[in-house]
């Protein structure tokens, strides 16, 4: 069809109402703001597309908006990714899928069937296009206001040393200014909190977050800490280029993740983990952990235990005692392109699943492996009582 | 003097169905509408053309038909007839051209569901005058709305061939001797060359300007407003020009046309010459003659009335409606070839749906309804 630039927008934003009502439901029903910033980017990204277009095409045949969908998916993809929105992959494929369809057939059959003349009028829908139109906007526009009014304070902390504990008891986004210190740890108690270039120093444990949903942790520096470097329950974390530095107390782990089955999965990314028992530990927990850096753990370099279900992928377990990566007690790991070298045999423990072992499945765990590079263990995979390792 | 009817269709072509059946669809009655044609047949003298120069597929594609929704196209009505989502793939990929056999059941339908029937009026009307808010033809009566859709105004033969007995028009019934020449280069001359060497004909093609090689008549863009505006934007002067350009002969690019073409050529049986000569048969894929002088009812009526004209087209409204003849009580519009100068493919299905549209908009605004 040859459009004007008028008819691409009003039959664009005719065909996201629908998309965009259901966005809302879905916001209403899951009480988060991702569906409707999902719809909002795929909107924006699909207007950009028609100026684009419309610039550079006289003609769009039908079989074009195969490969445009393709591309404005990608785009749609990317932004979604930049920006954090938290939208699961799959759900978010299919509303782009659904509303792709929704869109052709709207353009192709029901907008020449209710209006004689839309084909000569290049996709122009008249009155009703442009009254639709400015509704789609100003929804979008009265969503991002909402969202943004409603956003978390944001409180910088100051270069210098601040005593802690600091309990973050309400929602907020807490930016360290480059040089900013706590001293005696942070503990989080409430949802939608993210910490941001913030080192922590000693504390029970660095930060703890207790029974918080949709915690963001990025580029904090931990060291010091009694017992874990983070230490999260019944919490859903995203932690992301974080350095956990030595752990003060024999018992202490690097990150800590536990008794979170129930809730939506956490992320442990780009973390730098130096000492404690464990590196990364899960209990109960679904989790990603992913391109993470493990040196030094005088028990196991990654820990999935206790019913988890995990993702283990591009991480490097170097240099720990006894096992690198550990999936026990009926866990179900998915153990991709990791590296994982120098495990020295713990002999002295008299345990003979602590050999040196570069990935143990124990006790009817699930372990499925794949290319993962092991090198100086005593071997590379074990299973123990009745787990199972499959993919080798 | 008589209360003036309500609309009248003057022509009872293609043109003139689709108006009607635009016209019908939004709530006009069969009483209201009066269609005068000298055939009932809405497509008779389109579908003798077409068997002359044995047309098997249409060159428009899904939406060149008569209905006056653009939905359900024909390649979405031949999807579910076949049962086969091939037609709407086809249409998808811009490679769906209906039969000519499909075309004409289409053309029955709509003509049988409009109710063309009951308010066709056999007759040729002559005379169009305007006078008190509305119009009169000839002696049939006095009309708020007319909308002249009379076609082409007759075949073109080059002024030389037209006493040569060797001669025969595209358009008139014919069969093909040993060696032909074609004159033409256009959809029609084209279909001929194919035609003749499939009979066995050796082919010389005889033509003053080289065709282009488009899907459509026109480029795409000038079936929509994305083309429109840019051209209802244009002067006088201007405007003669770019329809003078846009009648360059042309025929769809591809292998269907191309492949028995170089197959000949190299097997010495078809070639191009710029003049006749003396092969046994001309065959004048020439056309139809252009201009509204050709036409006695538009040439009257220009005459008459002192309508502006440019060259050889009546200036008309964006919406196809002669301006001086129309107001919030009246409309005269003109769809078909001389409808031109508001749409330049004026004389393709998609060109009377954009006259009977801008008419439909006229006459449902009009201050007397």
């Amino acid at each position: 069809m040859s459009f004007t630039l008028k008819g691409r927008i009003e039959s664009r934003l005719a065909a996201a109402l629908a998309p965009l009502l259901a966005a809302c439901g879905l916001a209403a029903a899951a009480t988060e703001w991702w569906p409707l910033a999902l719809a909002g980017t795929m909107i924006g990204v699909g207007l950009v597309f028609e100026v684009f277009l419309d610039r550079r095409l006289d003609y769009q045949p039908g079989w074009w908006s195969l490969p445009l969908a393709v591309a404005e998916l990608a785009a749609i993809m990317g932004i979604v990714y930049a920006l954090g929105i938290s939208a699961p992959l799959l759900v978010a494929l299919a509303f782009f899928a659904g509303s792709w369809l929704l869109n052709l057939v709207l353009m192709h059959a029901v907008f020449p069937y209710v209006r004689l003349s839309y084909g000569e009028e290049g996709g122009e829908l008249g009155r009703a296009g442009v009254a639709i139109a400015v509704l789609v906007l100003a929804s979008l526009a009265l969503f991002a206001g909402v969202a943004l009014a409603m956003q978390p304070p944001t409180v910088r902390l100051s270069a210098g040393i601040h005593n802690g504990p600091l309990v973050l008891d309400q929602a907020q986004t807490l930016v360290g200014e480059p040089g900013a210190v706590v001293r005696g740890g942070i503990v989080i108690t409430a949802d939608n909190v993210t910490v941001r270039g913030v080192t922590v120093v000693g504390g029970e444990s660095g930060i703890e977050v207790d029974g918080a949903h949709n915690v963001t942790l990025e580029r904090v520096q931990i060291s010091g800490a009694l017992l874990d470097g983070i230490h999260v329950r019944r919490s859903s974390v995203r932690i992301r280029d974080c350095l956990v530095h030595s752990p003060a107390g024999q018992y202490g782990q690097g990150i800590d993740i536990s008794f979170a089955f129930d809730l939506a999965p956490s992320l442990v990314e780009g973390c730098t983990v130096m000492g404690g028992r464990e590196g990364i530990v899960t209990h109960f927990a679904m989790a990603h952990v992913e391109d993470n850096r493990v040196v030094g753990t005088t028990l196991r370099g990654l820990t999935l235990t206790e019913m988890s279900m995990a993702v283990v992928e591009g991480n490097r377990v170097e240099n720990a005692l006894g096992v690198g990566i550990y999936c026990g007690d009926y866990s179900e790991c998915e153990i991709d392109d990791n590296s994982v070298r120098d495990i020295r045999s713990d002999g002295a423990s008299g345990d003979l699943t602590r050999m040196g072992f570069g990935i143990v499945a124990h006790s009817g765990a699930k372990a499925e492996i794949s290319d993962n590079s092991v090198s100086g263990v005593t071997a590379s995979t074990k299973a123990f009582l009745g787990a199972r390792i499959t993919g080798e | 003097m008589s209360r003036a009817q309500e609309c009248a269709i003057v022509g009872g072509g293609l043109a003139g169905l689709v108006g009607y059946a635009t016209l019908r669809h939004r709530g006009l009655t069969s009483a209201e509408v009066a269609v005068f044609g000298t055939d009932a047949d809405p497509a008779r003298q389109w579908s003798v053309r077409a068997a002359a120069i044995r047309q098997r597929h249409m060159r428009s594609e899904s939406d060149g038909h008569c209905a006056p929704r653009s939905f359900p196209g024909l390649a979405f009505r031949a999807s579910l007839r076949r049962k086969s989502p091939i037609p709407l793939v086809q249409s998808w990929l811009d490679c769906y051209h209906p039969t000519v056999g499909e075309f004409l059941e289409h053309v029955e339908e709509v003509r049988a569901e409009s109710g063309w029937d009951e308010s066709f009026r056999r007759g040729r009307v002559r005379r169009i005058s305007a006078a008190d808010g509305a119009f009169q033809l000839d002696d049939l009566g006095r009309f708020r709305h007319v909308l002249v859709a009379t076609g082409h105004p007759g075949l073109s033969v080059p002024p030389e061939l037209q006493d040569e007995p060797r001669a025969v028009h595209a358009y008139e019934p014919h069969d093909y001797a040993e060696h032909v020449e074609i004159v033409g280069a256009g959809m029609a001359a084209a279909t001929e060359w194919l035609n003749a060497l499939g009979a066995g004909a050796d082919v010389i093609s005889v033509r003053r300007r080289e065709p282009e090689r488009r899907p459509l008549n026109l480029p795409r863009q000038l079936f929509t407003r994305r083309g429109l505006a840019a051209f209802h934007s244009t002067r006088e002067g201007e405007r003669q020009a770019l329809l003078r350009g846009w009648s360059t002969p042309s025929y769809p690019a591809g292998r269907t046309w191309d492949e028995p073409v170089e197959r000949a050529r190299k097997a010495g049986r078809f070639r191009v010459a710029a003049g006749l000569n003396g092969a046994d048969q001309v065959i004048c894929a020439t056309g139809f003659k252009c201009g509204y002088e050709h036409d006695p009812l538009l040439a009257g009526l220009v005459a008459d009335h002192g309508l502006p004209t440019a060259g050889s087209w009546i200036v008309l409204e964006a919406d196809s409606t002669v301006g001086s003849l129309t107001d919030g009580e009246r409309t005269l519009s003109i769809a078909g070839v001389a409808g031109q100068w508001a749409f330049p493919a004026a004389d393709t299905l998609m060109g009377a749906k954009y006259a009977a549209r801008g008419f439909l908009r006229r006459v449902e605004a009009c201050r007397s309804r």
